[in-house]
């Protein structure tokens, strides 16, 4: 409750103020007492988000020894370095590769598979393959990148083992061991793990889909594509689009199963930025080169989502 | 608007300057190591005792001291092999390393030293010393620094090749007593059924552990220590070559997985040669005895080891072996410096280190006497006799070079065990990573 607005006493001769001015005195009064809520979620942001940014953006100008304890100021070295550098190349190529699988899987195929689902009639089934996609999401990363690392071993693994029982022999190989398939070895097993997640938030959004708009659809003699180019694909945009920047931003901030799976190797063939970013910084020491990746992944990430936002803003739809 | 712009900016400059105003190192005065401590307080530690059966050890070893001490008590840190370095550095930058922490030796060591955190000992630890006196004079060695002595070596370790005898005595071959033996065994052995050398190379380091045995075979001591050492390395020796095509060589020849190698890991390599499946597997010491167990295929009477073979007309040391005591150092900026070093008395007193050196824990101890036929396994009394009379130690390759030259060795290991690079190319990778590290 704020307090009334108190009038200049004995103001009866006096014109009463106008409403702009009015709205204005009201604004002036509120406008401290708005900082004052906003303050304390701002005083975490400032202390637990922008300024580690500030920091790393700092740590990318210097030399630091963490063993002495001092720092030098070397400018823009560390980036310089970072485009000489050809594993922060094949890093990024990686990050691309992984973003682009995970758009067509995660984003392209969840969509098209959360529609088949959604389209069944019976409800059983629609539940029921709800709950298998969902499985591989509720393992950690961790356990999933462990557990297929024994399904590529190449002498005991399961992938072999199949390859061989069905008389392709010539295909099998140590996936995680070869530099030309480990990067795409490690990109499978993340589509495997997410794919059931993107598909239910797509079958979420498929539901709040007014059922009167399949209908009326239906009435109109269009068939199971059209519906899903012309109503589906249209009403669940601004999921796609939410899906789309999670997709990527995720896709150049992957670790966990690059690290549990290959830790990056052989030869460097399957280092992804922020594993490559973890290898500068804890395994030779070059904490200024890490935060130089770091900064780097951030201007990546910002502007992929940035960049969708403003995409999906103009193109909302509703209903 | 332009004005908030202008502010925000100035405010982020204003920031940046003041961070890179902060930092810098601790002064802490010198502590009187000879002067009986102070029983009292939180003594911290950092081991790489992670995991069974080695997690016991220390933290039994805190549980009777404190007995002794009521008023001391520990903050144990237990890491893994593959753990630890990370571990280390995170408490590095965050001035949070524990009083008592662990460290290979090499350019691993030198870090802690000349970054002023590793407490110099030399006043209760030089070889000449009452406490100095009960090490073996090598592994105090190999922590010394101009002179002085930095850490308390714990145990021995070194690499051999771990073979089964029976199979050996199956296949009608004796011990190869040259490298060219060694190749030319592989193929009678593994006509008996079993692979005939178990390697995994996953982790990359396993392949950098042929590799210093070769160099060290092929390479005169001198040369390599020069190239160990950016500022004077050249890594130009023909020898490096020559052990690159050699490594090449037992990959493609005698393992079962050859190419396919960094795709497995070394505990399934050992677990090859613990089920039988494996004639042979190059371990260290510290690996002997979880080869050979209750439970194992391969039993104590058919394990045996002997030193990866020189080639022959080698150009280095034929009477080299890889390896390298590891130990624990005292933070220089703790305060409890003299009671970090009674305990570490303690753990080295002749009980503890037998106890060390047997079973469950079979670490190969630095202390003179520790290691015998009633306290360890017959092959780790063998591999510590042999390491002892070895006529060089060479310390790991991933240690004694700097971070940079060590990764590209281990990227250049993993390229030629899957093919993707010839010798020459690992080498000039090699030496662009070293005159960049100058």
């Amino acid at each position: 409750m704020s307090a009334p607005l108190r009038t200049a006493p004995n103001r009866t001769a006096a014109a009463p103020l106008p409403l702009h001015a009015v709205e204005a005195a009201v604004r002036r009064r509120r406008r401290p007492r708005g900082w004052a809520w906003v303050a304390p979620a701002l005083l975490l942001l400032g202390v637990f988000v922008y300024l580690p940014l500030l920091q790393n953006l700092q740590y990318s100008v210097m030399k630091w020894d963490i063993y002495a304890g001092g720092s030098t100021f070397v400018g823009l070295a560390n980036y310089e370095k970072l485009v000489d550098d050809p594993v922060f190349w094949r890093a990024l190529f990686n990050n691309s590769a992984y973003a682009a699988v995970s758009l067509v899987c995660q984003v392209f195929g969840a969509l098209l598979l959360a529609a088949l689902v959604e389209g069944l009639r019976s409800e059983r089934w629609r539940r029921a393959l709800r709950a298998i996609y969902f499985v591989p999401s509720a393992i950690s990363l961790t356990v999933a990148g462990l557990l297929f690392y024994f399904v590529y071993e190449p002498e005991l693994g399961i992938l072999n083992a199949l390859l061989r029982g069905v008389g392709l022999d010539t295909l099998t190989q140590a996936w995680l061991g070869q530099e030309g398939t480990a990067i795409w070895a490690v990109i499978a097993m993340s589509q495997w793990q997410g794919f059931g997640y993107s598909t239910l938030l797509f079958a979420i959004a498929i539901q709040r889909i007014p059922q009167d708009l399949f209908d009326a659809a239906s009435l109109d003699g269009v068939g199971p594509i059209r519906r899903f180019f012309q109503v589906t694909v249209p009403l669940t945009r601004e999921m796609t689009g939410l899906m789309i920047i999670v997709t990527l931003s995720g896709a150049f901030q992957v670790f966990n199963e690059v690290m549990v799976m290959t830790s990056g190797g052989p030869n460097n063939s399957s280092q992804v930025l922020v594993t490559w970013l973890y290898r500068m910084g804890f395994g030779r020491n070059d904490f200024g080169y890490a935060a130089a990746i770091a900064t780097v992944i951030f201007v990546l990430t910002l502007g992929i989502a940035l960049l969708q936002l403003a995409i999906t803003r103009k193109r909302r739809v509703e209903w | 608007m332009n004005n908030v712009r202008l502010r925000v900016c100035a405010v982020s400059a204003a920031v940046l300057i003041g961070l890179t105003a902060c930092g810098g190192g601790i002064d802490v005065e010198a502590a009187d190591l000879t002067a009986e401590p102070e029983y009292e307080g939180t003594l911290s530690i950092l081991t790489k005792f992670g995991g069974e059966p080695l997690s016991p050890y220390f933290e039994d070893l805190a549980a009777e001291y404190t007995s002794m001490h009521p008023e001391v008590d520990f903050e144990i840190i237990q890491e893994t092999d593959q753990s630890i370095k990370d571990k280390t550095k995170t408490l590095v930058a965050s001035s949070a390393l524990p009083d008592i922490y662990f460290s290979w030796t090499g350019d691993y060591a030198d870090k802690f030293i000349e970054g002023g955190l590793a407490t110099d000992l030399t006043s209760v630890l030089a070889p000449d010393s009452e406490w100095g006196s009960t090490f073996g004079a090598a592994s105090l060695d190999a922590f010394a620094k101009d002179g002085k002595y930095f850490a308390v070596p714990l145990y021995n370790n070194g690499k051999f090749m771990g073979y089964n005898k029976a199979v050996f005595d199956a296949a009608g071959v004796a011990v190869p007593t040259t490298f060219e033996e060694l190749i030319a065994a592989c193929p009678a052995l593994e006509a008996q059924g079993v692979e005939p050398l178990a390697f995994g190379n996953k982790d990359g380091w396993p392949g950098l552990h042929f590799l210093q045995q070769l160099f060290a075979y092929n390479v005169p001591q001198d040369v390599l220590e020069k190239d160990f050492e950016p500022a004077t390395a050249a890594w130009d020796h023909p020898g490096y070559l020559k052990s690159l095509e050699e490594f090449q060589t037992v990959v493609q020849e005698c393992t079962g997985t050859g190419s396919d190698s960094n795709g497995v890991l070394y505990s399934t390599a050992q677990q090859a040669q613990s089920s039988g499946q494996a004639a042979m597997y190059f371990q260290e010491i510290l690996e002997f005895d979880s080869v050979v167990t209750e439970s194992s295929a391969i039993t104590a009477e058919d394990f045996g080891i002997f030193a990866l073979p020189a080639p022959e007309g080698a150009e280095g040391d034929p009477a080299a072996l890889e390896g390298s005591p590891e130990g624990m150092m005292v933070n220089a900026r703790s305060p409890r410096q003299a009671l970090a070093v009674d305990f570490l008395r303690f753990v080295t007193s002749k009980d503890n280190a037998e106890r060390l050196a047997g079973a469950p824990y079979s670490q190969p101890s630095t202390i003179i006497g520790a290691v015998s036929d009633t306290t360890a396994s017959p092959a780790v009394v063998e591999g510590v006799t042999e390491l002892n009379e070895a006529s060089y130690i060479l310390g790991w390759l991933d240690a004694v070079t700097v971070p940079d030259v060590a990764d590209a060795w281990l990227a250049g290991g993993e390229a030629l065990v899957s093919g993707s690079e010839t010798p020459e190319e690992v080498l000039s990778n090699v030496r662009a990573a070293s005159d960049s590290a100058e």
